[in-house]
C-alpha cells in the first residue's frame, strides 16, 4: 500500500478536505480546550500563579479526597482481579454445574452500567432497601445505612466492573493450550499448580491491562462515590463537579482533574514500559481447545461452587429487582414491599406514554445515536488516511486522536467548559455552553479513541490486492471506497456504532458537566430519582428506564457479539484476542495479530471507558 | 449500499428527533429577536422545593405562559447564570436575595426592568443601589428552628454560637454540608460578618473562623433524603436551619410543634427578587411573566399554598395574618451585604475546602 510522505499524501483533494476538517476539530476539541485547561490553572492573568495548588494543599479535605481516590484505586485493582479471575475460571476454565447460567448471570454487567448500576444497588442495599430490611430482621441492631462509605462504593465497583475480565481474560483463557495443561498434569502438577504456574501466567498481559483499567476506573470514579460514598468516602472527581461549577474555583477543579490526568499518564507509561520488558509469547500456534477441569479435591470442589453461586446471586439480584420493581406500583416501591398482587403496567404506560415520562429517554437516545454515527462515519474517513498513509504526520495525528483516551472525561468537559463559555474564534465565535451541541461534542470525542482503533484493525483487515486491482483498472477513489473498502468495514463500523450508541445511553459523568436544563439525559433523571426528595412516580419512572436500557444494550450486546458468545470455538478466541489492543491508549498488551483480524476488535465495551463507564 | 443507506436514513432521523424536541434550546441559540410568543420561558430559580416549580407551572400556564423551571440552590443557581452569561439559558430568575443579584447585575446578567407592580413594593427591600435592577416578591426569615417538644424555650440555644459552644447541643444540631443553597451560605454570611477584621483571612477574624470550624465540629451531618423536621420528628436531631416559609408545612407534615431562635442580632433576612436575564430572546415575554408573577393577586396565591410573607402590598392584606404576624416579630440581622457579596463566592471556597468534613 501508499507508505508515501507527506507531500505526496498531500496531493489527494479527498485527503485535503478530510485533513482540514480533522485538524480543526482536533485543535478545537482535543487540544485547545486541555491546553486552556492548564493555563486557566496556573497562568490565568498570564502570569504563573499557585493559588489553586496552595489552596488545594492546605485543604485537608482535598488532600483526603485525593488520597481515597487513589485507595480505591488500589483496593479495586485487587478486589476486581479476584472477583473477575474467579468467575471467569467457574465459568470457562472450571467443570462447575450450571457454568452457562452463572455466565449469564455474571454477564448481567454487560447491559447495566455506571449510575444506572450504582442507584440500582443503593436501591437494594440502601436504607430502605429490601436486602437491608431482610438484613435487619437477622441483625436488629444492624444501623440501616450500613451501605455507605468506602466498603459501599468498593463493593459495587468490584462487581459493576468485572465485565473486563468476562470479555478479556475469558478470552485470553480460551487460547490456553489442552496439551500444556496434559503435559503438566502428566508431569505430576496439582491443580493448584497448573493454575497458578501454568494458566495464570499466560494470562497475565491481559490482567495487566484489565488491571490498569480498573486502576484508572477506581481513580475516576463519579458516580459510585457521589451516590454511596456519603461523607466518610469522598473521592476527586465529585469533588472536581463541586468546584467547577463557581467561576472563582474553577482552577481548583481543573487542578484536581490535572491531577487525575497526570496520574493516568503516569501510570500508562509506567506500565507500558514495564510490560514491554517482559515476554508473554507464550501462546501457542497450533493451540488445542481447553478442556474444562475438574476440581478434584472435593472440599474445594463444593466450597468453590458455593462461592460460585453467592456470586451468581450477587450479580443477579440488583437486575431481578429492578425488573420486579419496575411493575410495582410506586407506593409499594416506596415501603419496600414486594407482592405480586401488586404489579401492573402502570409504570410502563406511563413512562411510555407521557411525553415528560419518555423525554429523558428520548433525549438520551437521540444524543446517543447522533454521537454514535457521527464518530464512526467521521473517523472511517479519517481511518481510511491513517491506515493509507504512514508518516510522521500520520502518526502524530493518531497519536492526538487518543487524547480522550488519557484524560478523564472529567477533566476534558471542564476543559471544554472552560474554552467555550465565551466566544471563541475556532468556533466560529459561537458560545457553546448553554447550548445542546457541547454535549454532543463531548459525547463524540469520548468515543473517538474506541472507534478509532477498531475501524482501523478493520481496514487494515481489507486485502490490498484487491484495492490496487481497482485502482489498476481505473476506478476512482470514491468509487473504491463505495465498493470495496466500505463493505468490508462496515460490520465493525456498524458493530463500533451500536456499542457507542450503548455505553452512552447512560453516561452520567459527562452529562453532569454539560447537560442542557431542558434536555437533560436519562443518567442524570435517574442520578437525581436516587436523592429521595421526588416524587414516587418518579422513583417508579427510573426503575422502568433501567428496564428499557437494559434490554435496548441486551439487544445490542447480542447482536454485536452474540455468536461469539455461543460455546462454539473459534469466534470465541478471536474476540479475545482482537480487543486486547484497544486497552488503554498505549497498547499495553502485546498481541501479534490484532490489528489483522476482520472485526474482531469489537468487542471491547468496558475496556473504552476506564473513566465514564466504570460508576 | 442498502446497508448504507439505511445509516443515512436513521442519522436523518435522529436529526429530526433532535430538532423534534429542541424548540426552545436551539432557537435561544440563534437569538432571533420575533418576542416569541408562545415559547418557553426558561425560569432559573431557588425557590423550587415542597412543589414550588409544579404550582408555579401549571398557575403559569393557566395564565398563559409556557414555563420551565429549572431550580437548584442559590449559590449554584447565581453560580450557573454567570457561568452562562456569555450564551444565557435563563430567560427569568427568582428567589435570590440581593446579594446574589448584586453579584449578576456586576456580571452585566440582569436585563433592566420596572414591572408593573413596582409601586406596590417597599422599595427599601428590593435593588439597594437604587437601580431597581430588580424587584423583591417575598420575604424570608433564615433562622434556626428547634422542636419546641423536646427543649422548652428558656433551655433552647439563644443564638447559633451556642450550638457548638454549648456541649448540650454538641450533635443535636443538624449541619449541612451541601453548601449551594442560599439559606446555608446566608446562615454562613450572618456569622462571618459579625467577625469582620481587615487583617483576617477573606476579612474574617479567626475567631469567626472557629465558628465554622465549630459549626462543622459538633453538629449532626444532614441525613440525605431526610428532612431535617423529619429528623427532628424521630429525635435524631433537635434544630437545624429554616427558612420560615418553609416552618407552617413542615409543622403539619411532621407533627412538630417549632421554635424559633431569635438572637440578639436578629436573623438574617432574605428578601427573594424576580428579574429578567440578560441576552434573553424573549423580553416582552418575560416582562408580561414578571408583571404577572409579582403581582398582588399571584403573590397571595402564593402565599396561601407556600405560606409565604409577601413583599406586594396588595398580597400582605390577603395573606395569613398569622404569617405577616410572625414575620413582623422577627428582628432582622443588620448584615453588611457590601462585606456578604463582596467575600461570600470565597468564603463557600474556603469552607468547602477547609471545614466541610
Amino acid at each position: 500500500m501508499n507508505r508515501s510522505g507527506v507531500r505526496g499524501m498531500l496531493r489527494s483533494p479527498f485527503v485535503i478536505v478530510t485533513g482540514v476538517v480533522l485538524a480543526w476539530f482536533v485543535v478545537t476539541f482535543l487540544v485547545w480546550p486541555n491546553a486552556n485547561l492548564l493555563i486557566a490553572t496556573f497562568f490565568p492573568d498570564g502570569t504563573l500563579t499557585l493559588r489553586a495548588v496552595d489552596k488545594l494543599i492546605s485543604s485537608e479535605r482535598a488532600m483526603r479526597s485525593l488520597t481515597n481516590s487513589f485507595l480505591l484505586a488500589v483496593v479495586l485493582s485487587v478486589t476486581v482481579n479476584a472477583v473477575g479471575i474467579f468467575i471467569v475460571l467457574v465459568t470457562k476454565y472450571f467443570d462447575i454445574k450450571g457454568a452457562r447460567l452463572l455466565w449469564f448471570g455474571y454477564a448481567s454487567t454487560f447491559i447495566y452500567g455506571g449510575i444506572v448500576l450504582a442507584a440500582g444497588y443503593k436501591f437494594i442495599y440502601g436504607e430502605n432497601g429490601i436486602a437491608t430490611d431482610v438484613l435487619l430482621r437477622f441483625f436488629p441492631g444492624l444501623d440501616p445505612a450500613w451501605f455507605t462509605g468506602f466498603f459501599a462504593v468498593v463493593f459495587v465497583m468490584t462487581f459493576a466492573t468485572t465485565t473486563n475480565h468476562m470479555l478479556f481474560v475469558s478470552g485470553a483463557l480460551g487460547k490456553v493450550d489442552q496439551q500444556t495443561l496434559e503435559a503438566a498434569k502428566s508431569m505430576g502438577a496439582s491443580d493448584w499448580t497448573i493454575l497458578w504456574r501454568v494458566v495464570l501466567p499466560m494470562l497475565r498481559p491481559v490482567l495487566f491491562a484489565v488491571t490498569i483499567l480498573t486502576f484508572l476506573g477506581g481513580l475516576g470514579a463519579l458516580s459510585a462515590p457521589q451516590v454511596l460514598g456519603g461523607r466518610e468516602f469522598q473521592t476527586i472527581a465529585p469533588m472536581i463537579l463541586t468546584f467547577s461549577t463557581s467561576l472563582t474555583s474553577r482552577d481548583i477543579a481543573a487542578l484536581l482533574a490535572l491531577v487525575l490526568g497526570v496520574a493516568t499518564i503516569v501510570l500508562l507509561v509506567v506500565l507500558t514500559r514495564v510490560e514491554k520488558g517482559g515476554t508473554y509469547f507464550s501462546l501457542s500456534k497450533v493451540s488445542s481447545e481447553l478442556v474444562k477441569q475438574k476440581i478434584s479435591n472435593p472440599v474445594v470442589n463444593v466450597v468453590v461452587h458455593v462461592l460460585a453461586y453467592a456470586l451468581f446471586a450477587v450479580y443477579t439480584l440488583p437486575v431481578v429487582l429492578i425488573v420486579l420493581y419496575s411493575f410495582v406500583d410506586s407506593r409499594a416501591i416506596e415501603s419496600g414491599e414486594l407482592s405480586f398482587g401488586a404489579m401492573s403496567l402502570d409504570n410502563y404506560a406511563r413512562v411510555l406514554g407521557q411525553s415528560s415520562g419518555l423525554r429523558p429517554f428520548i433525549v438520551s437516545v437521540v444524543y446517543s445515536g447522533l454521537a454514535a454515527v457521527i464518530s464512526v462515519v467521521g473517523l472511517i474517513f479519517v481511518t481510511r488516511i491513517l491506515s493509507k498513509y504512514r508518516n510522521w504526520l500520520t502518526t502524530a495525528v493518531e497519536y492526538l486522536l487518543h487524547i480522550p483516551w488519557i484524560l478523564p472525561a472529567t477533566m476534558i468537559a471542564l476543559g471544554l467548559i472552560m474554552s467555550y463559555d465565551h466566544p471563541n474564534l475556532l468556533v466560529g465565535n459561537i458560545v457553546l455552553t448553554g447550548t445542546t451541541v457541547i454535549l454532543l461534542i463531548s459525547f463524540v470525542i469520548g468515543k473517538i479513541p474506541f472507534t478509532l482503533r477498531l475501524l482501523k484493525a478493520s481496514f487494515a483487515s481489507v486485502n490490498d490486492t484487491l484495492e490496487e486491482a481497482a485502482s489498476l483498472m481505473g476506478a476512482r477513489m470514491m468509487y473504491i471506497f463505495r465498493r470495496i473498502l466500505m463493505p468490508a468495514v462496515l460490520p465493525t463500523a456498524l458493530a463500533v456504532g451500536a456499542l457507542n450508541f450503548n455505553s452512552l445511553l447512560d453516561d452520567y459523568d459527562t452529562a453532569v458537566f454539560l447537560a442542557h436544563p431542558l434536555f437533560q439525559p436519562l443518567g442524570l433523571v435517574i442520578k437525581a430519582n436516587t436523592d429521595g426528595a421526588v416524587s414516587l412516580d418518579a422513583r417508579a419512572n427510573t426503575f422502568v428506564y433501567t428496564v428499557l436500557l437494559m434490554v435496548i444494550t441486551g439487544v445490542t450486546m447480542y447482536l454485536v457479539y452474540g455468536r461469539a458468545m455461543r460455546p462454539g470455538k473459534g469466534r470465541r478466541r478471536r474476540a479475545g484476542r482482537g480487543v486486547l489492543p484497544t486497552s488503554g491508549g498505549a497498547s499495553v498488551a502485546p498481541v501479534p495479530d490484532a490489528s489483522t483480524r476482520p472485526g474482531a476488535g469489537v468487542t471491547a465495551r468496558t475496556a473504552t471507558q476506564p473513566s465514564a463507564e466504570v460508576a | 449500499m442498502r446497508k448504507l443507506n439505511q445509516l443515512a436514513a436513521t442519522t436523518a432521523a435522529a436529526g429530526l428527533l433532535l430538532a423534534a424536541c429542541s424548540p426552545s434550546g436551539a432557537d435561544s441559540d440563534t437569538g432571533n429577536g420575533d418576542g416569541g410568543s408562545g415559547e418557553t420561558l426558561i425560569v432559573y430559580t431557588n425557590s423550587n422545593a415542597d412543589g414550588r416549580a409544579e404550582w408555579l407551572t401549571a398557575e403559569a400556564a393557566t395564565a398563559g405562559f409556557t414555563i420551565e423551571v429549572v431550580g437548584q440552590g442559590g449559590g449554584d443557581t447565581t453560580n450557573k447564570i454567570l457561568a452562562e452569561a456569555n450564551n444565557p439559558v435563563a430567560d427569568v430568575v427568582f428567589g435570590l436575595n440581593h446579594v446574589y443579584f448584586s453579584q449578576l447585575v456586576a456580571a452585566d446578567t440582569i436585563e433592566p426592568y420596572t414591572p408593573s407592580w413596582s409601586e406596590e413594593v417597599d422599595p427599601a427591600l428590593g435593588d439597594p443601589t437604587g437601580d431597581g435592577m430588580y424587584w423583591p416578591v417575598v420575604q424570608q426569615g433564615i433562622v434556626l428552628a428547634y422542636n419546641a417538644d423536646a427543649l422548652a424555650a428558656d433551655e433552647a440555644p439563644t443564638d447559633w454560637t451556642d450550638l457548638w459552644n454549648d456541649e448540650r447541643f454538641h450533635g443535636r444540631y443538624e449541619t449541612v454540608d451541601g453548601l449551594g443553597g442560599a439559606t446555608t451560605q446566608l446562615i454562613f454570611a450572618g456569622i462571618l460578618t459579625r467577625y469582620q477584621d481587615p487583617d483576617g483571612d477573606l476579612g474574617v477574624s479567626d475567631e469567626g473562623w472557629e465558628q465554622i470550624q465549630g459549626y462543622f465540629e459538633h453538629g449532626s451531618p444532614a441525613v440525605p433524603d431526610t428532612d431535617l423536621y423529619a429528623r427532628m420528628a424521630a429525635g435524631d436531631v433537635d434544630m437545624g436551619q429554616m427558612f420560615t416559609s418553609g416552618i407552617p408545612s413542615r409543622e403539619e407534615e411532621y407533627g412538630v410543634t417549632t421554635g424559633v431562635v431569635t438572637p440578639e442580632f436578629g436573623v438574617p433576612f432574605a428578601v427573594e427578587q424576580v428579574a429578567i436575564v440578560q441576552g434573553t430572546d424573549q423580553t416582552e415575554d418575560a416582562q408580561a411573566f414578571i408583571d404577572w408573577f409579582g403581582s398582588a393577586d399571584v403573590q397571595a396565591a402564593w402565599s396561601a399554598e407556600f405560606d409565604s410573607m409577601p413583599v406586594n402590598a396588595g398580597a400582605i392584606e390577603q395573606a395569613d395574618a398569622s404569617i405577616v404576624e410572625f414575620h413582623a416579630g422577627l428582628q432582622q440581622q443588620d448584615v453588611d451585604f457590601e462585606f456578604v457579596t463582596e467575600n461570600l463566592s470565597s468564603w463557600i471556597e474556603k469552607v468547602e475546602l477547609e471545614y466541610v468534613q
